[in-house]
């Protein structure tokens, strides 16, 4: 089984918008993926006029919610650098047993990357990072480059959305099969460090 | 062998198009769920077992209830789709569905028309003089057109085949419900459905089993969004949507709040400035203010106070003068010819008294008016703060003293204090409403009195006295509180017996004249009192009636006149005149604040 590969549009955020952004693509990505027994669960982004959907359950949200903070965190670390978050589907095969490892195996089948972009414009930033790297922008900060930049942004999720719509639709044969009281298949969410360090090196 | 492999095949058939069938189902239900406002559904999320018209009724596949179908717990199922089954004919058909915005036109009315083959939502309506426009199509339909591909049921078991297409159905109708959701037309929906604003628009749907096709133009305006077919062994699984990406124009026009809010401060209500709404209300009876905003509250006004207490406090700017004139309303009500002739020498403001259905006295006017404009309006002037019930008036109100004692407006008063004073301000108002033109230097010689009033409660009324008599300012009717600069008399004789007047409470002279009654019972005083209110006029739908009633007390006060001098009551008021009934007011305040009983000698009259 091939694993299929989704990269999506980057997007320009800023800081406080990162939660907001990946909530709602991860969230997509998920109910898109979870093809068991689920209530949908309809949010309207705060700061976007988009709604999204969610699985509707608490769980799920609260590892988002923690995944997304680990990444906030991380960009709290490395500032102005282009980041992803990717999160991937797998399938756990049992190994064979053996004296070297006991094991189990993932196998991946679906990863999806969130390329973002994270701008540090904000005047209000985590307490963890360095005053001087808040770069102020000096036509940044007016009203009206910000409004279109929160509307290009605005254009841009939505992009990214449909982005994860078509990718879901073209691509099924892909998807294992559906496990009777299985809802979410296997993920995971992961912050791969090693694509930033080769863009850090450019 | 050849059996069980037929019933096999058509066991996977029966499934197949019961798999399409929910499908249809499912999807028509995402579509219509965030595209038909205010649809009323019912939770159908029962048991009820699918029957599909063209599949077998024995159908081995295992009753699910029908929103657990495709793993997308829904829950609620549009109403338009309760009689989905009964209308389709058979998988075959597509089902349209066109979502349609509707600008609201002139009236409404609701269709329900099912043709052949058409069903049209019973939520449709038709808008008389409305525009309607088609802002998304969506169309599911089984292609059965698709060839079917050559051995792959030979290599699939018919439960993989079915598995996969179950799968696969739930993947498509997974990116549906989000799809729907991020279409421009998902806002209208979302703006009528949860928005309480009265919007001119509305959204409509009909469900078509035909296409009916847009016109090239139509078509350009739109566009495509085709979700990936889902492979059934004898066909495919297709939903499109044709959609404006532009319908937000729509959605952002402006709407009336049709919410109900509530509006504290709205125009008359008691949170707003109370004396610059009883500017515009004459105190009169209920009927006869037109403009005014009846309030439960207001007929306490009735029971509030005398006259003198009606005259809300002059406000800041406002020349005290100008509001004390403006007392009562504008035109007079017809003399009672019962009035006692202190009454009469003051007829002005016998007239606006409240009618005597508060007292018992058939003489309407309350002795606080028999000195009329003599009485100390400063008095009146700080009625806003002087809570009166009329009732307890006998011309010794509860009014509180005014001054340092009166608790400023902004003091915890009660409700009925409130309205108290309230009534007083009204009352006030509709006084000054008979000096429409008052001259700058009687205005002055009231500011200089009422500046000793506590000026914290003029504040209010004088602003509101101020508007009033700005509308009056042109009037073109006569008022007998005219100041006329040509009357030497008066002239001379105000600012003297003004400055008489050197603080509120002063006892009314005795001297000041029989312009107006000495005595009067307590009864009486409120019966005139509210006999004045309610002959009192509105702002300006009575000015037409204000000039005969003006004259008429001019000419009845003429007839009557005071004690000291004729020539005091005269068709117009002068300046003096209003500031002897300003002093009037001040003394029938000071009565009905003073606690003990009995009756209150008023005696306005002119002090000289």
């Amino acid at each position: 089984m091939n694993c299929e590969v989704c990269q999506l549009k980057e997007l320009e955020v800023e800081h406080f918008e990162i939660r907001e952004v990946l909530r709602c693509i991860l969230h997509t990505i998920v109910f898109h993926r979870a093809l068991g027994l689920v209530r949908p669960k309809v949010i309207d982004l705060e700061l976007f006029d988009i709604t999204y959907v969610q699985c509707g359950d608490g769980e799920l949200e609260k590892k988002i919610d923690e995944k997304i903070e680990q990444f906030i965190s991380w960009v709290e670390k490395h500032p102005n650098k282009k980041s992803q978050v990717c999160i991937s589907f797998y399938e756990v095969k049992n190994k064979h047993p053996s004296w070297f490892t006991n094991k189990t195996e993932r196998l991946y089948w679906e990863q999806w990357y969130i390329n973002l972009n994270v701008s540090q414009q904000q005047k209000v930033h985590s307490g963890k990072s360095h005053p001087s790297k808040i770069v102020v922008d000096p036509g940044g900060n007016s009203l009206e480059e910000r409004s279109a930049r929160r509307a290009a942004l605005e254009t841009s999720l939505r992009e990214v959305l449909f982005q994860i719509i078509k990718f879901v639709n073209e691509k099924k044969d892909h998807v294992p099969p559906i496990s009777d009281g299985v809802v979410y298949f296997p993920y995971e969410v992961t912050i791969p460090r090693w694509i930033l360090s080769l863009i850090h090196e450019i | 062998m050849a059996s069980s492999h037929g019933n096999s095949t058509h066991s996977e058939s029966a499934k197949t198009e019961q798999i399409i069938t929910e499908f249809f189902a499912k999807s028509l239900h995402i579509i219509l769920e965030c595209r038909s406002p205010f649809m009323s559904s019912r939770n159908f999320s029962g048991e009820q077992a699918l029957s599909s018209p063209s599949s077998s009724s024995s159908s081995s596949s295992s009753v699910r209830p029908r929103d657990k179908w495709f793993n997308l717990a829904l829950g609620e199922c549009p109403a338009a789709l309760e009689n989905l089954d009964l209308w389709r004919q058979s998988n075959f058909e597509p089902v349209v569905v066109d979502v349609i915005l509707v600008k609201r036109g002139l009236s409404r009315t609701q269709s329900l028309k099912e043709s052949g083959n058409a069903y049209s939502s019973d939520h449709e309506e038709v808008f008389s003089g409305s525009e309607e426009k088609i802002i998304e199509r969506w169309i599911v339909q089984y292609d059965t057109r698709k060839p079917r591909e050559k051995g792959s049921t030979s290599r699939r078991t018919s439960s993989n085949v079915l598995h996969t297409l179950y799968k696969k159905s739930i993947l498509l109708l997974r990116s549906l419900y989000a799809t729907v959701r991020l279409l421009p037309a998902y806002k209208i929906f979302r703006d009528l459905n949860c928005s309480g604003k009265l919007r001119p628009f509305t959204l409509t749907h009909r469900l078509l089993s035909f296409v009916e096709p847009f016109t090239r133009k139509e078509e350009s305006e739109m566009q495509r969004f085709s979700f990936t077919p889902v492979d059934t062994s004898s066909g495919r699984l297709c939903l499109s949507v044709l959609y404006h990406s532009s319908v937000s124009d729509a959605s952002s026009e402006s709407s009336t709040p049709m919410s109900p809010q509530f509006i504290p401060d709205y125009v008359g209500s008691p949170l707003a400035d109370p004396l610059k709404r009883f500017t515009s209300l004459p105190v009169s009876s209920p009927s006869s203010l037109p403009f005014s905003r009846r309030h439960s509250w207001s007929y306490d006004r009735y029971r509030a106070s005398p006259p003198a207490y009606f005259s809300p406090s002059p406000t800041h700017s406002e020349p005290p003068a100008a509001n004390a004139l403006r007392f009562g309303p504008v035109n007079l009500p017809p003399q009672h010819p019962d009035s006692s002739s202190v009454h009469k020498t003051n007829y002005s403001y016998d007239e606006y008294y409240p009618s005597p259905n508060f007292t018992p006295s058939p003489s309407p006017s309350p002795p606080v008016y028999m000195h009329g404009n003599h009485l100390s309006n400063a008095a009146l002037l700080r009625t806003e703060s002087a809570p009166v019930c009329i009732p307890k008036l006998n011309l010794h109100p509860s009014l509180p003293m005014n001054d340092n004692s009166r608790p400023s407006r902004g003091s915890k008063l009660d409700t009925s204090t409130d309205l108290i004073r309230f009534a007083l301000a009204l009352i006030w108002d509709c006084f000054s409403c008979l000096c429409v033109v008052v001259k700058d230097d009687s205005k002055k010689h009231y500011g200089t009195k009422i500046s000793t009033v506590n000026s914290s409660q003029f504040s209010i009324s004088r602003s509101s006295s101020r508007s009033f008599l700005d509308d009056f300012d042109d009037s073109d009717f006569p008022c007998h509180f005219d100041v006329e600069d040509d009357d030497p008399m008066y002239h001379g004789s105000r600012p003297e017996s003004f400055d008489k007047r050197s603080h509120i409470g002063d006892q009314m002279d005795p001297q000041a004249g029989g312009t107006f009654p000495i005595k009067k019972s307590q009864d009486a005083a409120v019966g005139a009192l509210v006999h004045m209110l309610k002959k009192a006029p509105p702002l300006r739908q009575e000015l037409s009636t204000s000039t005969v009633d003006s004259t008429h007390v001019s000419s009845i006060r003429a007839e009557h006149p005071p004690d000291t001098s004729s020539s005091v009551l005269v068709a117009s008021k002068t300046t003096a005149d209003a500031l002897e009934e300003l002093q009037g007011f001040k003394l029938m305040k000071d009565c009905l604040l003073s606690q003990g009983g009995g009756t209150c000698n008023v005696a306005a009259g002119i002090w000289k």
